[in-house]
C-alpha cells in the first residue's frame, strides 16, 4: 500500500534472496518465483547486498520491512533501489535453455563427436572408479586405480610427487563452492592439481598487486573509494562497462561523476561505457598503445619525482607505528636498505639487523621474518626499521661500513626512482603513444588531491608484460600514499568465514586428511629447487630450464594444457573438468591442443562437471550436469570494493532442474564429488566426516551437510552472533522450505541464525562501520613493497637473468627473452589485437537469446585511419592473420579505438554452449547459428615460439596468457 | 555511416520466436472500461539523468522479462552512441522509451480508440480494442510503439502500470543501475521528478519538442543533437531490430 507502505504479498509469487552467477562478482539477487510452476519470473538486487544496493539495509531489518523498502511508498524504493544488471537480468533464460545438460552423460564414439548416451549416475560413478575398456578403445584406468599415493611419478625426480598427481580438478570461479571440491581432490583424493581460471582471466593484474602488497601468492589488492575519491585514474580497467565488481563500481561512477565530486580518467586502447559524454569533463577517455601501460607508470613515477610531488611524509616511515603516530594508515618499506654491492652473496637482498650484528629475539631465525630491515637515519647511522622512532632518508645510494667493511647500499625508493629515471618523459611517451603534454597534465592532476587520487587497473594489464605494467601502475598509489585512507584505496572488509576450522564446524581438518606433496602442473616453484636443475647445474649450465617456470605465480590454469601435454613436469592421467572452459579462454590454446585432448592416450580420462556443454567440455568422456543460477548452494565473498565483512549466502531457491540421485539428492558437483569419495572410500566423506568444535561427529552425505553447517560458521563468526530469523522471515522468503533440513542439521541454538542469513541473502556488517574517523576500519597493515625481494631475487628460470625487484619498463617479449618486436616485426605485423570486456555478454553468456538481440555479434573495431589505409569500410569484412591465427570479422570502424588497434569484445566466436547442435540419446539439441555469431580473440592467440612443444604466450612472471597487444595484420575481405 | 546497418544485419534477424519459452503471461494492460476514467491524484512521469547512465541494458532486459517483450522487440531501450569532435571522443547512452506525452499523437490516430491516456497520464492500449493498423506506430514520433509479433496489437511501455498500481515502481526504475531512471509523481511537489525539474530549470530537456507532445520523460544531460533524429556514428550497440 503506497499510502501506509502496509505489505500485501501476492499468493502466487515468492520473493527470495540469494545469489546471481552472471559474472564473477556474485551480486546478492532477488529472485521472483511463481509458486505454482516453480519458475524463476524475474531478478532484481537484494537490498541487503553491499554490491546491488546504493544503501543496504541492516541485518536487523525484516524480510517483510525489506519489501517495502523497495516499492513506490514514500519514494522508498528510489533511495532504496537494488539492482541487477542487464546480464543479470537476463540470465534467468539460461535455467530453461535447451542446450543444459540435465542427466549424466557418457560419449559415443571418439572424443568431440558431439554424440552422447545418458546412463545413471551409478553407472557414471562405477566406471570412472572402476575404469576398465568404457569405450572399446582399450583399457582406462579408473580413478580407484590413479589414486596412488606411493609409487613416485618419475623414480629420478621424486620431488614430482607420486602418481595421484596426475589427476586434477580444473574449476573456473570461486563462486562459495569450492572449498568441497579442494577438500576432495587435494585432502581426500591426495592430488596437489587443482586450478582455477585466473591466469587467463584477470591474473597479471593481481600478481602485480602482489608484488605491491608483498604475497605473490595470494595476491591481494586494493580499490579505489569512488564516493570520496577526487580523482581517479582508470588503466586497463572501465567502470561501468567491466570489472569486478561491476555493478556496483557502474553505480559508483554513475553517482560520484554527478552528485559527487569525482573526476576520473579512463586510459584504455578502446573507449568503451566507462565514459558518458553528458558528464562532460568529468570523465575522460585516453588512448594508448596495448601493452604500454607500463611506459605510462613509469613516466607518471618519472614526473612526480622530478617535481617533488609524491607522498614524502607517508613513503619515508620506516614502521608501522611510527607511520600511525604520524597519522599515516599505512605504511611501506621506501627506506628499506638493500645490498647493492656487486657480488656480495646477499646482493638483491635486504639488509637485516643481524647483518648489523644486533641481537636477534629469541628463537627468532636470522633472516626470518623477525629478522628486522634496516634505514639510514637522518644522521646517517644505520638502525633497525623497527627501532626508529621517526622518519628515515628516503634516498639512499652509497657506501657504509657494516661490520668493519665497505658495504654499498641503496633504499627501496632510491631504486625505484633510478628505475623511473632510466627512459625520458618522451621516450615513455613515444612507447605509449600518450603525448607528453597529457602525461604530465595526468601526473599533475594525480599529485593534486593529496591521498584523495587513485590509481585502478584490472583485466587490461593482460599482456606480454602484464607483471611489470601491473606492478608499474599500482605502485603510483604507494608514491600517492593512499592506502586505507578515505577517498583513497583500500583492501576488502574480508568475510565471515564459512569453511576453515571455523567457530561452530572444523570445515578444514578431519581424521586421515592429506597433505598433498609434489611439483604442481604449472611449476609455480622454484625451478631451482629441481633434480633438473641440479643435474644441468651439475653439468656446468643450468640455464635453461626445460620450459619456465614460475615460482611467483599462484597455480596457473593458462600452463595446464600446454603441461600435461608436453608432459613436462608429467602427463596427466584423468581431469576433472568443473564449468572450466581453458579452450575458450586461453589465447592461442585451441588451435594446438585439440588433438591431442581428443586423444585419450594422451589424456586417459576426462570428467566434466558442467550444467552446459562448452568448448572443453565437449571433449570429455562423461559429463555430470550441475546446479545453475539459483538452484544452487554456495557462500561467496566480494572479490574486491566492499570495505566491511560480506558474505553472500546462495542457496536453491527453486528446484534443481537436474536428474536425481537414487536417494533423491539433485545430481551434482556435490553430489557427484561426495558419492565419488564415498565410492572410493576416501577419508573426509560419509559418516562422522565433520567435527564440531567440541569433536562431536556429523555426516558429510549431501550438499545440505556441509553448506548448512559453513552457515553456522557464517552465523557465529565475529564478536556478535547473526540474528534469529522470525516465523515471518522465512515464510515470505520462502526459506521456510529449507527448514525441515535446517533443523534436522543444525543445533537448536543455530538454525534460525543461518535461517536468516539465508532469508537475507547474506551476512553483511552495516555500511556504517566502514570508516574509523578518515580511516579504513579495515586496514591492510603490513608493508606495501616498493622494492620486492622475492622478484629481486629471483631468477628467469629460461634465461638465468635476476628480475628486476621495483617496477620498471620492459617491453613484452618471449620466454628466450626475445622481444615481440624482434620477433614479430611491426613491419610484417602492423595491427595489434587486444580483448575488451562487455557489459552484456561474457564468455558463457551467449545462451541468453535477450542479451544477442541487444548485441548479437562483435564487430571488430578499427581505427578510420587503419581503415581508410586498408580500403574498409564501417560494415565491411576483413581477414585478420595473425602468427598462429585467422579469423574473418566484420568491422566497427571507430574513432574510439587506438590506432594500429583492432579491439575485440569477449563473449562470441562461440563453438559449443549450443553454437553446435549435440546427439544426446533419440534427442538432437536445436540448431542455433546465432550462438556461433561473430569471432573470439582467443582463436588468434600465439604459442610462444621461443618454447618447444605446445606453449601459449605468457607474462614469464605471472604466467598469465597474453591478449593484449598480439601481433596482427588485416586485409579487406569478400563481403 | 549507418547506411550500413541493414546489411550490417543480414542473416541475424531471422528470428525463430519459439527459440526461448517464456511460459508467462503478458500482463494485461489495464484495458478495461473502468481504467480510462479512473481518477487519480497522480500524474506519472520520469526523469532521465543521462550522465547517470552507463548503458548497461538492466532497464531493458528487467523491462523484457517483467512484460513478456516478444524477442527482438522494446518497450525500452539504451541507445548507444559514439561522439567525435576534435580531438575528443566519448560514449554517449540515451534511455528511450514511451514518452507518455501530455498530448500523446497515438491517440488522435487511433480509428477504433483502442489507445487512451489515464488520468495518471499513463498513456495505454486496450488489447481487446486494438486491430493492429499500426497507424499509431507511425504517428509516434519517439518510434515507442511496435506491433506486438505474438498478440498482433499494438505494444509499448506502461510505466508498468501493473506495477504502479500495486505500489511499486517500474521495473526499469528499479534495476537502474547507475540510477539514471527516477520516476515519481509530477503532481506532488515534494517527489523527485519534481525536485529535480525545478532544481535543474533550464537544463531539463525533452526528445523532438518541436513536435508539440509535450513529453513527460525528461532528460538531464541530453545533448541537443540527440534531441531530434539521430545523425549518427557508428553505434557501440546494434541491436538485431534495428534497421536503416
Amino acid at each position: 500500500d503506497p499510502q501506509s507502505g502496509e505489505l500485501h504479498v501476492n499468493p502466487e509469487q515468492q520473493i527470495s534472496y540469494t545469489a546471481c552467477i552472471g559474472c564473477t562478482t556474485l551480486c546478492g539477487v532477488r529472485v521472483r518465483i511463481d509458486k505454482a510452476s516453480g519458475r524463476v519470473l524475474r531478478v532484481a538486487g537484494n537490498p541487503y547486498s553491499p554490491l546491488s544496493a546504493q544503501a543496504p539495509l541492516p541485518m536487523k531489518t525484516s524480510v517483510r520491512d525489506s519489501y517495502v523498502s523497495l516499492s513506490r511508498a514514500g519514494e522508498r524504493g528510489l533511495a532504496g533501489r537494488s539492482t541487477a544488471c542487464g546480464r543479470g537480468n537476463a540470465v534467468i533464460e539460461q535455467m530453461y535453455s535447451p542446450y543444459r545438460v540435465l542427466t549424466p552423460m557418457k560419449r559415443v564414439g571418439p572424443r568431440h563427436s558431439g554424440q552422447w548416451q545418458p546412463i545413471s549416475i551409478e553407472q557414471l560413478i562405477r566406471e570412472v572408479c572402476e575404469g576398465g575398456d568404457l569405450f572399446g578403445e582399450g583399457h582406462v584406468d579408473g580413478l580407484a586405480a590413479l589414486r596412488d599415493l606411493k609409487t613416485p611419478i618419475d623414480a629420478e625426480r621424486p620431488e614430482l610427487g607420486a602418481r595421484v598427481n596426475q589427476v586434477g580438478l580444473f574449476f573456473s570461479v570461486q563462486d562459495g563452492r569450492e572449498s568441497l571440491a579442494r577438500r576432495f581432490i587435494q585432502q581426500a583424493y591426495g592430488s596437489i592439481n587443482i586450478v582455477n581460471h585466473g591466469a587467463y582471466c584477470g591474473g597479471a593484474y593481481r600478481s602485480g598487486s602482489g608484488a605491491v602488497f608483498g604475497d605473490l601468492k595470494k595476491m591481494p589488492h586494493a580499490k579505489p573509494d569512488y564516493t570520496h575519491a577526487e580523482f581517479i585514474l582508470f588503466i586497463g580497467t572501465a567502470p561501468g562497462n567491466a570489472g569486478n565488481p561491476f555493478k556496483q563500481q557502474g553505480t559508483q561512477i554513475a553517482r560520484a561523476r554527478t552528485d559527487g565530486g569525482l573526476n576520473y580518467v579512463v586510459v584504455d586502447p578502446v573507449l568503451t561505457h566507462a565514459d558518458n559524454l553528458a558528464a562532460r569533463d568529468r570523465g575522460r577517455w585516453v588512448p594508448i598503445k596495448p601493452g604500454t601501460d607500463g611506459a605510462l607508470a613509469m613516466a607518471l613515477m618519472r614526473w612526480l619525482f622530478d617535481h617533488q610531488r609524491f607522498d614524502r611524509h607517508f613513503l619515508e616511515q620506516p614502521n608501522q607505528n611510527v607511520a600511525e603516530a604520524s597519522g599515516e594508515a599505512a605504511w611501506c618499506n621506501a627506506t628499506h636498505l638493500i645490498v647493492t654491492e656487486p657480488k656480495h652473496p646477499r646482493q638483491g637482498r635486504f639488509l637485516r639487523a643481524s647483518d648489523l650484528g644486533l641481537a636477534l629475539p629469541d628463537g627468532a631465525e636470522r633472516y626470518g621474518e623477525q629478522d628486522a630491515f634496516v634505514v639510514a637515519a637522518a644522521d646517517g647511522t644505520l638502525l633497525a626499521h623497527d627501532a626508529a622512532s621517526e622518519a628515515a632518508q628516503l634516498f639512499v645510494d652509497a657506501s657504509f661500513e657494516v661490520n668493519g667493511q665497505p658495504l654499498k647500499l641503496a633504499s627501496s625508493l632510491q631504486l625505484l626512482r633510478e628505475a623511473a629515471f632510466e627512459q625520458s618523459i618522451e621516450q615513455y611517451s613515444a612507447i605509449c603513444g600518450i603525448p607528453v603534454e597529457t602525461l604530465a597534465g595526468l601526473a599533475h592532476e594525480l599529485s593534486n588531491h593529496g591521498k584523495h587520487a587513485a590509481v585502478s587497473a584490472q583485466g587490461g594489464m593482460m599482456a606480454g608484460n602484464g607483471f611489470y605494467n601491473a606492478w608499474s601502475v599500482l605502485t603510483l598509489n604507494t608514491l600517492l600514499g593512499n592506502l586505507n585512507v578515505k577517498g583513497g584505496t583500500f583492501v576488502n572488509g574480508g568475510a565471515f568465514r564459512y569453511d576453515g576450522p571455523g567457530p561452530r564446524y572444523d570445515l578444514e581438518s578431519f581424521d586421515g586428511a592429506l597433505k598433498p606433496k609434489g611439483i604442481p602442473l604449472a611449476r609455480n616453484v622454484p625451478y631451482e629447487k629441481s633434480s633438473e636443475f641440479r643435474s644441468k647445474q651439475a653439468a656446468g649450465q643450468p640455464y635453461p630450464a626445460q620450459a619456465p617456470w614460475y615460482p611467483n605465480a599462484p597455480g596457473l590454469g593458462s600452463e595446464w594444457l600446454p603441461a600435461m601435454f608436453n608432459g613436462y613436469p608429467y602427463p596427466l592421467k584423468a581431469l576433472i573438468l568443473w564449468s572450466a572452459n581453458p579452450l575458450y579462454g586461453v589465447p592461442g590454446l585451441a588451435g594446438q591442443v585439440h588433438a591431442a585432448i581428443a586423444d585419450p592416450k594422451r589424456l586417459p580420462l576426462l570428467i566434466a562437471i558442467d550444467p552446459f556443454i562448452n568448448e572443453t567440455s565437449a571433449y570429455a568422456d562423461y559429463i555430470v550436469p550441475d546446479a545453475l543460477l539459483y538452484e544452487s548452494w554456495g557462500w561467496a565473498a566480494p572479490w574486491g570494493g566492499v570495505p566491511t565483512k560480506a558474505t553472500t549466502a546462495r542457496w536453491p531457491v527453486v528446484e534443481p532442474r537436474a536428474d536425481k540421485m537414487a536417494d533423491g539428492q539433485p545430481i551434482g558437483m556435490e553430489s557427484f564429488l561426495i558419492t565419488l569419495a564415498k565410492t572410493l572410500g576416501l577419508p573426509g566423506f560419509g559418516a562422522a566426516a565433520l567435527r564440531d568444535t567440541d569433536g562431536n561427529p556429523y555426516p558429510l552425505d549431501r550438499a545440505e551437510d556441509w553448506y548448512l553447517r559453513a552457515g553456522a560458521n557464517v552465523a557465529f563468526a565475529g564478536k556478535q552472533a547473526a540474528p534469529d530469523a522470525s516465523d515471518d522471515d522465512l515464510q515470505l522468503s520462502g526459506v521456510e522450505r529449507l527448514r525441515p533440513q535446517l533443523e534436522a542439521t543444525l543445533k537448536p541454538d543455530e538454525w534460525r541464525k543461518v535461517a536468516c542469513i539465508y532469508s537475507r541473502g547474506g551476512r553483511y556488517q552495516p555500511q556504517s562501520e566502514a570508516y574509523s574517523g578518515e580511516w579504513n576500519s579495515n586496514r591492510f597493515t603490513r608493508p606495501l613493497q616498493v622494492y620486492n625481494e622475492t622478484i629481486g631475487c629471483a631468477r628467469d628460470s629460461m634465461t638465468g637473468q635476476r628480475l628486476r625487484g621495483v617496477p620498471c619498463w620492459s617491453a613484452p617479449h618471449f620466454a628466450d627473452g626475445t622481444p615481440l618486436r624482434a620477433r614479430y616485426t611491426e613491419q610484417d605485423w602492423p595491427l595489434q589485437l587486444i580483448s575488451y570486456k562487455s557489459p552484456l555478454l561474457n564468455s558463457y553468456a551467449i545462451g541468453a537469446s535477450r542479451l544477442r538481440g541487444l548485441h548479437p555479434e562483435n564487430p571488430v573495431a578499427m581505427h578510420p585511419d587503419d581503415a581508410a589505409r586498408l580500403g574498409i569500410a564501417h560494415g565491411d569484412f576483413i581477414e585478420i592473420e595473425t602468427p598462429d591465427g585467422h579469423a574473418r570479422s566484420r568491422v566497427a570502424v571507430r574513432y574510439g579505438v587506438q590506432r594500429g588497434v583492432l579491439a575485440i569484445e569477449h563473449g562470441y566466436g562461440h563453438r559449443e554452449l549450443g553454437a553446435r547442435a549435440h546427439r544426446i540419446g533419440e534427442h538432437s539439441q536445436p540448431e542455433d547459428a546465432r550462438l556461433a555469431a561473430g569471432i573470439n580473440l582467443n582463436d588468434l592467440g600465439l604459442r610462444d615460439p621461443t618454447r618447444a612443444g605446445y606453449s601459449v604466450w605468457m607474462d614469464p612472471i605471472a604466467g598469465t596468457a597474453v591478449r593484449q597487444g598480439i601481433p596482427a595484420r588485416a586485409r579487406k575481405a569478400a563481403a | 555511416m549507418l547506411q550500413n546497418r541493414r546489411d550490417f544485419l543480414r542473416g541475424l534477424v531471422s528470428i525463430s520466436a519459439g527459440a526461448i519459452a517464456l511460459a508467462f503471461d503478458t500482463p494485461a494492460q489495464a484495458d478495461t472500461q473502468a481504467a480510462r476514467t479512473a481518477p487519480s491524484t497522480h500524474r506519472w512521469g520520469m526523469v532521465v539523468d543521462v550522465a547517470k547512465c552507463i548503458g548497461c541494458q538492466a532497464c531493458t532486459v528487467a523491462c523484457i522479462h517483467e512484460n513478456a517483450v516478444p524477442e527482438d522487440n522494446f518497450r525500452t531501450i539504451v541507445s548507444t552512441y559514439e561522439v567525435h569532435e576534435g580531438e575528443r571522443t566519448d560514449a554517449y547512452m540515451l534511455a528511450r522509451l514511451c514518452n507518455h506525452c501530455e498530448k500523446p499523437a497515438c491517440i488522435p490516430v487511433c480509428p477504433v480508440g483502442a489507445t487512451f491516456q489515464r488520468a495518471d497520464g499513463v498513456v495505454l492500449v486496450d488489447g481487446e480494442r486494438c486491430v493492429g493498423c499500426a497507424y499509431c506506430v507511425q504517428a509516434c514520433p519517439y518510434d515507442a510503439r511496435f506491433i506486438n509479433p505474438v498478440t498482433n496489437k499494438a505494444d509499448k511501455c506502461t510505466f508498468c502500470a501493473h506495477r504502479l498500481d500495486a505500489g511499486l515502481l517500474p521495473a526499469c526504475v528499479e534495476t537502474c543501475v547507475g540510477g539514471a531512471r527516477i520516476f515519481g509523481d509530477l503532481r506532488d511537489p515534494q517527489s523527485s521528478v519534481r525536485r529535480l525539474l525545478a532544481e535543474h530549470q533550464g537544463e531539463i530537456k525533452v526528445l523532438k519538442p518541436e513536435q508539440g507532445t509535450v513529453p513527460q520523460v525528461f532528460y538531464l544531460g541530453l545533448d541537443p543533437r540527440f534531441a531530434g533524429k539521430v545523425d549518427g556514428e557508428a553505434a557501440l550497440w546494434r541491436p538485431s531490430h534495428q534497421e536503416a
